[in-house]
């Protein structure tokens, strides 16, 4: 041992005790002593010590008891007896005790020094053998942690993952992987992954990356569809493992369940495609009535060409209209959307907007009667949505109203939510289209509505703007009899305020 | 001087029947028309057409195809040749060359939408001419 070595010296003789302190002292270790074998004990609990010198023979505590108790508190420590009587009896006896060697009295100072530098070698091999186990066990233990941490991320992955030795071996994979794939979870090692994995086109891209040619790439990305699993989707990357020389060792493959993803896409262009098709029509009615007038295909009748001209000019006034209306829906559409709710009395945003429709159509020479007090309970609302979702279902009763028809507009609470209803004397919706009449782009088609112009999209962006205040909207509708739309609004507080 | 020629118009577009009855009129057809198929298979038997209009796609529960499935399995009025129009075709990339849901080969003529009114003239023209060749 490199530094300070502390021994012990246990004897109830002075003179050994002083003497052993002498010589050993003068060899450079730091020596204490203790008179009996408590107070040695005591010693060796305060302090650690790596050689004692123990008599055997001591009042109060013996010198085998003494190594006893040592022994349980520090089994490292080097303990070699001092015996007055050295048979081989008792030499086995303190053996067994836990003594390392035993010295006789009387002992010269070599044969003191002689023992106590073997006894210090024993316990620097001791301690180093030790040292080793320590190491060792905590080496274990790292190792142990770390590939039970790399396990545990690699099976609370929500990526699948499928690792792949050069011979086509499934080696590692991950419960993602199964569920995805829809292995069965008893999978065996050792197969070639064509008779594990049954979806083909994996397989294929997995192929890809072992072929010669992978040395281009570092990644492989493709999208596979898997029509007998519910038609997922799943967005594949295979990586070559290399060691340092270029060797291939495997392939780590991901996968991805884009599924969902793919199904937005779809809607997306499934919304895309209607709009196409929307801003077709009026656009190539306004083409053809154009071009049938530039060339005279309609005849050179003056008062049909202007028609034409006249209906050009209507097609492109509902052009804008819809490119409107479809600013507003993809705004709703939009989760970002902001919405500055506050608490709201409607009743000044019902009778605002009859006043401001009602000569929308004065030819029609519609009745307006509306039932709206000045002062209604109040709801969370966004002021200019409620001003759109007014606008367009008073707009939608005039427009599909009779002449002489009337628009009746009433508002009232009832039990936890506002009642608004919006009631026309019109053509009204036949049961067959009633489903529909939220539907983007939809529009009822029939002789009374063939020259009424509309995006189609009016009541979508109703609904929306009813969901998104968590109201509700329903429809009540007679053929020839007129329409009423009722919106409950949940209400917020009760306290009435003027507008 | 022969009786004008009865062409039947099915379209739901107001524009596309105003727009080409004027200038099939001021081809000097006849025209009458029809703003749904259900309406379109009435006005055959009123008015016996020579030669019929037809968008392919009008609504949801009345499609072209059924109009002209109706009225090819129809023994008096199988024989009235159908130009079908879509506007669809770009869209879907449907190809017009195949067979769809066995309707296919029931309609005689087809036609993309959006079809200038001169254009419309000619491929009505072409397949009355095709049509009376066959017939004689």
């Amino acid at each position: 041992m490199g530094e300070v070595t502390n021994i012990l010296v246990i004897d109830d003789e002075r003179g050994i005790r002083e003497g052993c302190r002498r010589i050993l002292a003068a060899e450079g270790y730091t020596v204490d002593t203790a008179e009996d074998g408590k107070a040695g004990l005591e010693m060796v609990k305060t302090k650690p010590y790596d050689l004692l010198l123990v008599d055997l023979m001591m009042p109060v505590m013996g010198g085998l008891e003494l190594m006893e108790q040592v022994r349980q508190f520090d089994p490292e420590v080097i303990m070699i007896v001092i015996t007055g009587f050295a048979t081989i009896e008792t030499a086995v006896d303190a053996m067994k005790h836990g003594a390392y060697d035993y010295i006789p009295k009387p002992f010269t100072p070599d044969q003191l020094l002689a023992v106590v530098s073997r006894g210090l070698e024993k316990r620097h091999l001791r301690l180093q053998a030790k040292h080793l186990m320590e190491e060792r066990d905590q080496k274990l233990l790292e190792v142990v942690n770390e590939k039970s941490k790399i396990h545990t991320i690699v099976n609370s992955m929500a990526d699948g993952i499928l690792v792949i030795n050069r011979e086509h071996q499934l080696v590692l994979w991950n419960p993602a992987a199964i569920r995805m794939l829809n292995l069965n979870e008893q999978l065996e090692t050792g197969k070639d992954i064509g008779a594990i994995i049954p979806q083909h086109a994996l397989v294929e891209i997995i192929n890809k990356a072992f072929s010669p040619d992978s040395l281009r790439y570092t990644t492989i990305s493709e999208e596979i569809e898997l029509p007998q699993l519910e038609s997922r989707a799943l967005m594949v990357n295979v990586s070559v493992i290399r060691d340092e020389s270029g060797q291939e060792l495997g392939v780590v493959s991901t996968l991805r369940d884009i599924t969902g993803l793919k199904e937005i896409d779809q809607i997306k262009s499934q919304f895309v495609s209607m709009v196409t098709h929307e801003l077709r029509a009026p656009l190539s009615a306004i083409e053809g009535y154009l071009a049938a007038y530039l060339t005279g295909a309609a005849g050179n009748d003056p008062q049909m060409n202007r028609q034409m001209l006249e209906r050009a000019k209507q097609r492109a006034h509902s052009l804008l209209e819809l490119v409107n209306d479809l600013l507003q829906f993809s705004r709703l559409e939009s989760k970002r959307v902001e919405r500055k709710k506050e608490l709201l009395n409607i009743s000044g945003i019902i009778t605002n907007t009859v006043e401001l429709l009602k000569n929308q159509d004065e030819a029609k020479e519609i009745q307006f009667q509306v039932d709206v007090p000045e002062s209604l309970p109040l709801i969370e609302a966004d002021r200019s949505e409620m001003e759109q979702l007014f606008t367009n279902l008073i707009s939608n009763a005039i427009k599909y109203n009779v002449k002489r028809g009337k628009v009746l507009v009433s508002a009232k609470p009832n039990k936890n939510f506002l009642d608004i209803k919006v009631t026309d004397t019109g053509i009204g919706i036949d049961e067959e289209n009633l489903p529909y009449i939220f539907d983007e782009f939809y529009r009822v088609s029939g002789p009374k509505t063939r020259y009424t112009t509309g995006t189609g999209l009016g009541l979508t962006i109703v609904k929306k703007i009813v969901e998104s205040h968590f109201g509700r909207i329903e429809v009540d509708s007679k053929v020839d009899k007129g329409t009423t739309f009722t919106i409950k609004f949940p209400i917020k507080k009760r306290e009435y305020k003027g507008s | 001087m022969s009786k004008k020629t009865k062409i039947l118009l099915v379209d739901n577009d107001v524009d596309f029947i105003d727009l080409n009855k004027a200038v099939l009129e001021n081809n000097g057809f006849e025209v009458v028309v029809a703003y749904s198929g259900r309406e379109g298979l009435d006005k055959v038997r009123f008015e016996e057409p020579d030669l019929i209009v037809l968008d392919l796609m009008m609504e949801k529960h009345d499609t072209g195809f059924g109009f002209a499935k109706a009225l090819k399995a129809d023994p008096i009025y199988k024989n009235i040749p159908i130009l079908m129009l879509t506007a669809v075709a770009s869209e879907t990339g449907m190809d017009f060359s195949q067979e769809l849901d066995g309707y296919w080969m029931k309609t005689d003529g087809y036609a993309s939408k959006p079809l200038m009114p001169d254009e419309l003239v000619k491929r009505i023209n072409d397949l009355l001419a095709k049509t009376q060749k066959e017939n004689e």
